[in-house]
């Protein structure tokens, strides 16, 4: 199980907005330098995030980007879902399957995509900005 | 986001090998479950480390289960590994990084889900549904 680099690199993203765009729009520059990211890389997950309505990209000298809503409205899972390309552990092709596939499918990984959704129902950004909300060690 | 190809596999030889009474051979494994022979052998070789497979020489050899009551979550801890979603362990703001907070609550989820699920009763559903493999 491993999530991509666009999911890590795009969550990292909208944090960093969140903590550093009190002033207006967030140049990818120094989302860059503060993150220690490659900025080519945050270009391509920023289009991503701002196709999939998650942020406005402000042009011009002093431009960057800027959430579209308010941190708590924006929910983690829907995000992960588009940065992912979809959060759920069920192989999209369901036909060619064999039937231990098929029961693997309905008595596991649809029931752990159903937990996932319960568990980050309600999850938002600004959660995630406030310190400290869940530690477990990894 | 998905497990990986040796983790799926996994899961499919364990239940499959759960229906069947008897030892089963790589060859009618990879009849039931589509995989080849060639890669259920290298699947083999954690399952048996992890004790969860054992197997036998012979006439009548194979793999079967080596106890009852294993889990997903067995399986995928010896196919997968350790299966963190992020490699946050190599990263220099690991305790920083909010962003962590989200990966660990993920991995803490799939493995508290996956240790209610049992491989024996994946394999009854399979038998229900009159698709057992070796019964």
């Amino acid at each position: 199980m491993k999530i991509s680099t666009r999911g890590r690199y795009g969550l990292r993203l909208l944090v960093d907005i969140v903590e550093n765009g009190g002033n207006g729009p967030v140049a990818l520059s120094t989302v860059a330098k503060r993150q220690n990211l490659s900025e080519k890389y945050l270009q391509q997950v920023a289009l991503l995030l701002t196709r999939g309505g998650f942020l406005n990209s402000v042009k011009g000298s002093g431009g960057g980007y800027l959430l579209k809503d308010r941190a708590e409205q924006i929910l983690i899972y829907n995000v992960l879902d588009l940065l992912e390309g979809s959060i759920s552990f069920q192989e999209e092709d369901a036909e060619k399957e064999s039937p231990i596939e098929r029961i693997i499918r309905l008595h596991f990984y649809a029931q752990l995509d159903q937990e996932i959704a319960r568990v980050f129902e309600s999850l938002t950004l600004a959660d995630v900005c406030k310190a400290d909300w869940f530690t477990y060690e990894i | 986001m998905k497990l990986s190809t040796k983790g799926r596999y996994s899961l499919q030889t364990l239940v499959h090998l759960a229906t069947c009474k008897e030892n089963c051979s790589i060859r009618k494994i990879s009849e039931a479950t589509g995989i080849s022979s060639g890669y259920l052998e290298q699947l083999m070789i954690p399952l048996r480390r992890a004790q969860l497979v054992v197997a036998e020489r012979g006439v009548n050899g194979g793999y079967r289960l080596a106890r009852s009551g294993i889990t997903c979550h067995d399986v995928l801890v010896a196919s997968e590994g350790d299966f963190h979603p992020a490699p946050c362990k190599e990263c220099e703001k690991n305790g920083l990084c909010k962003t962590h907070q989200i990966w660990s609550l993920l991995q803490h989820t799939v493995i508290e889900f996956a240790k209610d699920v049992y491989i024996e009763d994946l394999a009854s559903h399979l038998v229900e549904s009159g698709t057992g493999g070796g019964i």
